[in-house]
């Protein structure tokens, strides 16, 4: 009986590799194509990667709002990925306002001299972290280096402050990471 | 015996399990759709000879990306504690070793398709009597989701909100004309014990005409010469440089006096091409550490 279970497995694990495969030939051929033009250089790549937006859900005329550095649907999240121990400059252009979609209304966004963390674990996440994160100014970040499996994350918190008379809408600001290598 | 072989429902259900857990595989880069976009290579070099250069950006994702190219100028800065930062500048840049206003980017906004990718070329045109040397820029590649972040309001009588995480890489770029020469000198350098650690403090200055590109190796070697730690790292110096070093003293059957072996080459880079490197000198000093 088990022996005939393993057989099924086995089985469904073949046709999967071969779906798998199927679907996954494209990819790769773009892999190499892209790969072809960029030299021995390609595993140096560096990378930012924006895994979750920072969140602060509805907020109420009057109330300020919070992220929580520690919570995965709050906290902005952005990976940067490069060679293993390259030390790598960040760099954080913030908001000080969100803007309503018609740009008639603005909501305060600020941030804190401790709403900046960064982990080199690759693997972290918010609620997760490896318990050697660092805390940085987000204004003005120290440089990181890259952990073994060549990636860190930046984690964001910060908070808004709607107005009394906050007129309801969406509003909306961008934040931007800027990665560079320090070594070149 | 093969029981799939014999009974056609057998033969259904390990299909259907085999498309089950190809949808969970074909998942997988679905979850990625958030990634940035790759740029290589990871610096640009362009010289008098050639004048052209360029830079392939992939969008490895499974939605489309709309990428900017501009050109900005920073160079690694360090503070009096040795920490270093690129500091970018796009405009009132008067650095005379700026090439921010004679290099052009073509094409500068450009929407990648999903697990496509796209080349970006860059012209420089310096001036007449251009002296002999490196010129520098950075360039900054930003990328965005390819559809606009306007959150969507849940009800009439809410407010919320939608904070856009834009990505921007800066790579390096270097126009180089005439002879160039390679030169560091460690200007200073001091060691103290901190904790189970010895920090050391290094001063860098530039003497050369182009940036010294190298490899920083620190040992931290006890009274017997045995090896205790190691630290390495790229070092790029431009003008000035302060580099804070931090060996930790592990455990073991070491003895003090410490001693700390700085040596600085700029051989064996592996993420530059050989024929782009500028060979200068190399620097080694054994710096004592008082206990």
């Amino acid at each position: 009986m088990l022996f005939k279970t393993h057989k099924r497995f086995a089985s469904a694990l073949l046709v999967t590799f071969v779906l798998a495969a199927i679907a996954a030939g494209p990819a790769v051929e773009a892999q190499e194509v892209a790969v072809g033009g960029a030299n021995a250089t390609v595993l140096a790549v560096l990378a930012v990667t924006s895994v979750q937006d920072l969140n602060f859900g509805n907020v109420l005329q009057g109330v300020p709002a919070s992220a929580d550095i520690d919570v995965i649907a709050e906290a902005g999240d952005f990976q940067v990925t490069g060679a293993a121990s390259t030390e790598v400059a960040l760099y954080l252009q913030l908001p000080e306002f969100l803007w309503n979609s018609t740009n008639t209304d603005r909501m305060i966004i600020s941030f804190g001299s401790t709403d900046c963390e960064v982990d080199t674990l690759i693997t972290a996440t918010a609620a997760a972290k490896s318990g050697n994160e660092t805390v940085e100014d987000p204004y003005n970040i120290t440089a990181v280096t890259l952990g073994g499996g060549g990636g860190a994350h930046l984690f964001l918190a910060g908070s808004v402050y709607p107005a009394v008379d906050q007129a309801v809408g969406a509003y909306a600001g961008d934040i931007v990471l800027t990665a560079a290598y320090t070594g070149n | 015996m093969n029981a799939a072989k014999h009974n056609p429902s057998s033969l259904k259900r390990i299909f259907r399990r085999g498309i089950f857990y190809s949808f969970l595989i074909a998942l997988l880069p679905a979850m990625d759709i958030l990634a940035g976009v790759l740029v290589a290579p990871p610096v640009v070099f362009m010289s008098e000879k050639g004048k052209a250069g360029r830079i392939t950006v992939q969008n490895p994702t499974n939605a489309p990306k709309e990428i900017t190219i501009s050109l900005s100028f920073g160079l690694p800065e360090s503070d009096s504690l040795g920490n270093v930062n690129i500091f970018l500048n796009d405009s009132t840049v008067t650095d005379p070793r700026s090439c921010l206003e004679w290099v052009k980017a073509f094409p500068r906004r450009l929407i990648i398709p999903a697990n496509g990718s796209q080349v970006v070329r860059f012209v420089a045109k310096p001036p007449k009597n251009l002296p002999d040397g490196e010129y520098w820029a950075r360039v900054v590649i930003e990328a965005q989701e390819g559809v606009a972040g306007i959150p969507m309001l849940e009800a009439d009588d809410r407010i919320t909100t939608k904070l856009n995480m834009v990505m921007r890489t800066a790579i390096a770029l270097k126009y180089r004309t005439g002879d160039l020469v390679a030169s560091l000198e460690m200007t200073g350098a001091e060691t103290r014990i901190v904790d189970s650690k010895v920090e050391a403090m290094l001063d860098f200055t530039n003497k050369g005409n182009c940036s010294y590109v190298g490899v920083l190796a620190c040992r931290l070697l006890d009274a017997n010469n045995k090896e205790v730690s190691t630290f390495d790292l790229h070092l790029a110096v431009y003008r000035q440089l302060r580099r804070r070093i931090e060996l930790p003293i592990v455990e073991g059957e070491f003895q003090a006096p410490y001693r700390v072996e700085v040596t600085v080459t700029n051989r064996g880079r592996k993420d530059i091409p050989p024929e782009e490197m500028i060979y200068g000198n190399d620097i080694t000093q054994t710096l004592a550490v008082e206990s």
